[in-house]
């Protein structure tokens, strides 16, 4: 029981932060590969002012959104004022995870915190259980769906699909894009948070590329423009490899050669399209009664 | 007063790419509620014109005046809600939206509630979203693309998506409405109907349009009463009706320089 408990808190804690990987890459089609840095900036605000300051542990996680969320505009803000071309907006975000989790890495302490650079920052209250989790997973998924619903979302969906129409019919793209990057950041920092306090610790060698790449697998093979294909695929990336402990090992092979596949015979991704709702259930049950010959 | 009744006043523009220059020392004037054409053979700086207009490309000299403010460097989303709407040649759709979609986010491309108001969607949200359903089906119905409200805009036939952006440019509410070939690739009964829409939504809405296209018939016919401005090599070579436009020897030597369009033109 134990043990399907880690994997299912494990796994709802990826499904909090590929959802917001997929309000940025999905929906918006700006890739990020360094959501780690969102979540470890997130963990580590949140734990500090639980463990230091006494704050109530919710407030706190949303702190640490707030908080990623802010920093996001630190590559944010330049990146989309000077027009940076897709790819290198993503390397600029690979270099600003990785910036962050060096620093952490030779930090041994801000002021009278100890945060134990490379050992990790210790004796964190462990409040995330099961339950908290959940609670989190279906608010995360709740309001995930009404932004992407929203005039907002919409706004975001058509920069994905055509940046010039987006900003010919009016869309702001500058402000547009820090928005998807902040409610982007903003999942990542709470679920970095919901981390520290299930583990009672965090280390900078939770947030490598490793897990940036994870969360950005989970929406590539999930789907764009969809938060159900995400939420499955995120699920499935932390469970799958959990269970059978020896293909672990050869994750990043196995990614790339689905990444291949998927690429090859569905490059939208999985669900890609498919939104979380019964429209579409409807179109696919009708779909499937159709006879073969008219599909 | 007619200086108070002009709406776009393009002066002395100038736009070099590299070595080309695509557009040379064009003025140009609107007054509110005309319809003119601008043609030329392909590479006249058509579609520069455009872009400028549209500050898709910014004038290496030149001032470009709407309701006689500048809009020079302003941003292509605010020269939008400045009221200035285009289609494009080579048709923009968001091609995974559904048509409907793509008429509502030329309403919404400023949204109408606020954030907080979008993730709780409050009553007032919902009213607002609902009204701006009601209007994005009243313009797909003004283009006569009703039935088409739910397909996808990709999987549309050419012709319908030229109709589509159309649509979605009136969305944005214009004063000023640039149409880029919108009867390219169409037949004659399809050009037709395009007549027809063109007219209407010109009269209905009072918008000021200027329209770019290779067809001659619907220019003509489009511009009866008005002005067509003839450019060549980026530089306005002629400008008036369509019968002064059809005799003139400039024109004709120009368009002569290329069999396809002359062609076009002898045939109208
Ligand atoms: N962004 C750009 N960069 C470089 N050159 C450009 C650019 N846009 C247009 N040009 C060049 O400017 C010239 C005018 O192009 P433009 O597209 O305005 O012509 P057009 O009159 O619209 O032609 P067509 O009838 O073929 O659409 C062409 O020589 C074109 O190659
Ligand atoms: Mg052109």
């Amino acid at each position: 029981m134990g043990y399907i408990n880690a994997i299912i808190i494990l796994a709802g804690i990826n499904i909090i932060a590929a959802l917001g990987v997929a309000i940025l890459t999905g929906y918006t089609g700006l890739f990020s590969i360094g959501h780690a840095g969102f979540m470890a900036l997130g963990g580590y605000f949140s734990a500090i002012l639980v463990k230091e300051f006494g704050v109530h542990f919710v407030p706190a996680l949303l702190a640490g959104g707030l908080f990623a969320g802010l920093t996001s505009f630190i590559i944010g803000y330049p990146a989309f004022r000077s027009r940076l071309r897709g790819d290198y907006f993503a390397i600029a975000t690979l270099g600003f995870s990785e910036a962050i989790r060096l620093i952490l890495n030779n930090t041994r302490e801000i002021g009278f915190i100890k945060t134990g650079a490379a050992f990790g920052y210790m004796n964190i209250p462990g409040h995330t259980n099961l339950w908290v989790v959940i609670g989190a997973v279906v608010l995360a998924i709740y309001f995930a769906h009404m932004f992407v619903t929203s005039q907002y979302g919409k706004n975001c969906i058509a920069i994905g699909q055509d940046e010039v129409a987006a900003q010919m019919m009016g869309v702001d793209l500058l402000k547009t894009k820090l928005l998807a990057l902040f409610i982007s950041a903003f999942y990542a920092g709470v679920a970095g948070g919901l981390l520290g306090f299930y583990f009672a610790y965090l280390s900078p060698s939770f947030f490598t590329i490793t897990k940036s790449s994870d969360l950005l697998a989970a929406v590539v093979f999930g789907g764009i423009q969809s938060l159900i294909g995400p939420v499955v695929t995120a699920f499935i990336l932390i469970a799958v490899p959990e269970v059978l402990r020896a293909l672990a090992e050869w994750r990043l092979i196995i990614y790339g050669f689905l990444f291949v596949v998927v690429m090859i015979y569905r490059p939208q991704g999985l669900f890609g399209y498919v939104e979380m709702n019964l429209h579409f259930a409807r179109a696919w049950w009708q779909r499937l009664r159709r006879p073969v010959a008219e599909r | 007063m007619t200086a108070s009744n002009e709406i776009l006043s393009l002066r002395n523009l100038t736009v070099d790419f590299g070595g080309v220059r695509a557009v040379n020392d064009v003025s140009l004037s609107l007054q509110r509620g005309e319809m003119v054409a601008l043609i030329g053979p392909n590479g006249a700086g058509k579609t520069t014109i455009f872009n400028l207009i549209t500050s898709a490309v910014q004038p290496t000299a030149g001032e470009i005046l709407l309701n006689g403010k500048s809009i020079l460097r302003k941003s292509p989303d605010q020269i939008c809600r400045l009221g200035i709407s285009r289609t494009f040649q080579n048709i923009r759709l968001f091609p995974q939206m559904t048509a409907y979609e793509n008429v509502e986010l030329g309403l919404h491309s400023t949204p109408h509630y606020s954030l907080a108001e979008a993730f709780v969607r409050t009553p007032r949200a919902r009213q607002i979203e609902n009204d701006t359903r009601k209007k994005a089906l009243e313009l797909l119905e003004m283009v006569n693309l009703q039935e088409y409200a739910h397909a996808r805009a990709a999987s549309l036939p050419y012709g319908l998506q030229r109709r589509l952006e159309i649509a979605r440019a009136m969305a944005t509410s214009p004063q000023l409405l640039l149409l880029d070939e919108p009867a390219a690739g169409m037949n004659e009964d399809e050009c037709n109907e395009l007549i027809e829409l063109i007219r209407k939504i010109h009269q209905q809405m009072q918008y000021t349009i200027i329209i770019i296209e290779h067809h001659m018939a619907v220019v003509m016919e489009l511009c009866r009463d008005s002005r067509i401005y003839v450019l060549n090599l980026g530089s306005l070579l002629a400008v008036g009706s369509p019968q002064e436009i059809q005799n003139n020897p400039d024109v004709i030597r120009a368009y002569l320089g290329e069999r396809k369009n002359a062609r076009d033109f002898s045939a109208s």
